[in-house]
């Protein structure tokens, strides 16, 4: 009886019913699966700018501008398509998200959770919050310590998670693996009165210390007409 | 913890069959709503608004009471108080006080344990001598957790002025059934094993963002929820994340055609707190919405709170905003996209002023 059981259990295996339900249990568990894969998918038109073409866990990337005009658009639909899959996103230190347009960038809300006030314990919020969530968005209310900033980073290669620091006025002293600069923003749709906010049309610079040593540079509609990111084309 | 000011309307707390309270408490919101957009309906009888951006504007939050006092007084016998967090600022208004921030603690300590309103727990806390919210407050965290479980601990943390609201201090849904329209359903909500029922993504987010709430409060984190709504405010509301309930489906009401909303894209920023704008034409002059609904002239440049004048390079509307939900009354009010090289924000003009209430971030 003991021998003839495996052979019993590859027999079913061969049922292409058994293979249906094997198929539908690996899409069920996908989450997990995918949490040990390497890498987390962006949306198409973001594929291009990152050297994996998708985020790769255990890094940290700043997103920032001159005026930071869209840098929280930027990195929201950096997270987005993750989100999508089932992996969890979190936003720390932002008091307020329009939870309307994080939704139209493709982002699950129910796996979202909002830290907007985090206060004088942003860093250690933020450190509890990487030991669980894929892809962390970091607005750092207040300017962060070299020390700090580092060990944020150091949690999220632990962790295997992705570190997306918005630096604003606060500023982000430690250097990241990838630095999203936007530049060349332009709205169109408003004219003097007439018409509405359609589109935003951005220029984004990538550059990275390791892989991606060669800066990309890509225009994006951030949002398009939809709320979504779209490809604008390459630099003329 | 936000500062609040609350109104409290001794006459209108409870409804009568007429509905002459609540057309009353339309009336007050409606006073209130000079000094601030973002006043909230708590409960019948009560509301709220945030009381940092208003204060800075009307000279300080003395000041701020005293007019919104003489605004709600005007329609019924009205109580005002501004405290931290919303439990604080009800009790500061049943008292006419004006509660410095960061008192809430001082402030609360010498009130009776029953006023949380958990009468097992204000029992078994008599029983064990302790009656006053303060002597409650000093019990160590981990003690009241273990004996008085999660809402016990929860009021602990009201009782210590470290977190700002209990959970059934807001009567739900009051702004729909003000505004005389259907109640939107409850929204669906699913529960999940706590150790992995739907994925293991969802046991280890929740292990941690229990971690971050013992941390900063349990009010610290929070979800977002659709909801039907004209203004990008109204589109969503922000909820206390919870362990095990999360929304699936589509949130009812969303895909409902909303007269007056602004078309798509969303803004990515929505301001929680009122933000002050000026708006000024090519000479300088201030612009105004005229009672006709007009720009009494073309907007040629920006100024948000206090901030430098920025040239405007784009601008659209204006857009009549339909009153407020719960306003019987006609407003002029309206909105406008107004872009600079910086930004790109939507204004709210009410009653000859301008409100950053959303951008574009």
């Amino acid at each position: 009886m003991f021998v003839t059981e495996p052979d019993q259990r590859r027999t079913r295996h061969r049922d292409p019913a058994s293979l249906a339900a094997l198929t539908a249990l690996g899409e069920r568990t996908r989450p997990i699966a995918a949490s040990r894969t390497r890498l987390l998918p962006v949306a198409p038109p973001l594929a291009g700018l990152l050297p994996d073409g998708a985020l790769r866990r255990g890094t940290t990337l700043t997103v920032g501008g001159p005026g930071d005009d869209g840098a929280l658009s930027l990195a929201l639909a950096l997270v987005a398509a993750a989100s999508a899959t089932g992996s969890w996103c979190a936003l720390v230190g932002h008091p307020g998200l329009g939870a309307v347009a994080a939704g139209d960038l493709g982002i699950d809300l129910g796996r979202l959770a909002l830290l907007p006030r985090p206060g004088p314990a942003w860093a250690e919020a933020t450190a509890a919050v990487l030991e669980g969530v894929d892809l962390v968005v970091l607005c750092p209310p207040f300017p962060p310590r070299h020390a700090m900033a580092r060990r944020l980073v150091a949690r999220a290669r632990e962790r295997r998670a992705v570190l997306v620091v918005v630096p604003g006025r606060a500023g982000w002293p430690e250097p990241p693996d990838l630095q999203l600069r936007i530049d060349g923003v332009t709205w169109e749709g408003v004219d003097a009165g007439e018409g509405h906010l359609r589109r935003r049309r951005m220029t984004v610079t990538v550059a990275g210390r390791r892989s991606a040593a060669r800066p990309t540079r890509r225009r994006l509609w951030l949002p398009d007409p939809d709320g979504a990111v779209s490809d604008a084309g390459t630099e003329d | 913890m936000d500062r609040l000011l609350v109104v409290r309307c001794p006459d209108l707390l409870a409804e009568d069959e007429g509905g002459a309270t609540w057309r009353a408490f339309v009336e007050v919101l409606t006073a209130v709503e000079a000094y601030c957009p973002w006043v909230t309906p708590v409960r019948p009888g009560i509301c709220s608004l945030p009381a940092r951006g208003p204060a800075r504007y009307f000279g300080g939050e003395e000041a701020l009471a005293d007019l919104v006092h003489d605004a709600a007084s005007r329609v019924t016998p009205a109580e005002v108080g501004i405290a931290d967090g919303l439990f604080a600022a009800v009790l500061a208004a049943r008292r006419g006080e004006v509660v410095p921030a960061g008192g809430a603690a001082a402030f609360l300590s010498p009130l009776p344990v029953g006023i949380l309103g958990q009468p097992e727990l204000a029992e078994l806390l008599d029983r064990l001598g302790i009656r006053t919210l303060g002597e409650f407050a000093a019990l160590p965290d981990a003690d009241v957790l273990g004996r008085f479980g999660a809402e016990g601990a929860h009021g602990h943390r009201v009782a210590g002025g470290r977190s700002g609201e209990l959970a059934d201090l807001r009567q739900p849904r009051l702004a729909r059934l003000l505004a005389g329209g259907t109640a939107p359903a409850d929204p669906v909500v699913a529960e999940v094993g706590f150790w992995g029922g739907v994925s293991d993504a969802d046991a280890r987010a929740t292990r941690c963002l229990v971690a971050a709430q013992e941390l900063l409060g349990p009010d610290a984190v929070v979800t977002a929820h659709l909801q039907g709504g004209r203004s990008p405010a109204e589109q969503f509301r922000l909820v206390t994340w919870t362990t095990g309930s999360r929304p699936t489906g589509a949130p009812s009401g969303t895909g409902a055609p909303w007269p007056g909303r602004i078309p798509p894209p969303a803004p990515a920023v929505v301001h929680p707190d009122p933000v002050r704008a000026d708006l000024a034409d090519a000479r300088g002059e201030p612009v105004r919405v005229s009672s006709r609904g007009l720009l009494t002239a073309a907007p040629d440049r920006v100024s948000v709170e206090g901030g430098p004048w920025e040239p405007l390079s784009g601008w659209a509307g204006p857009w009549p905003a339909d009153e407020r939900w719960w306003s019987r009354s006609r407003r002029r009010a309206a909105r406008l996209q107004a872009v600079t090289a910086r930004s790109a924000h939507l204004l709210l003009a009410e009653r000859g002023r301008w409100w950053v209430e959303a951008t574009y971030g």
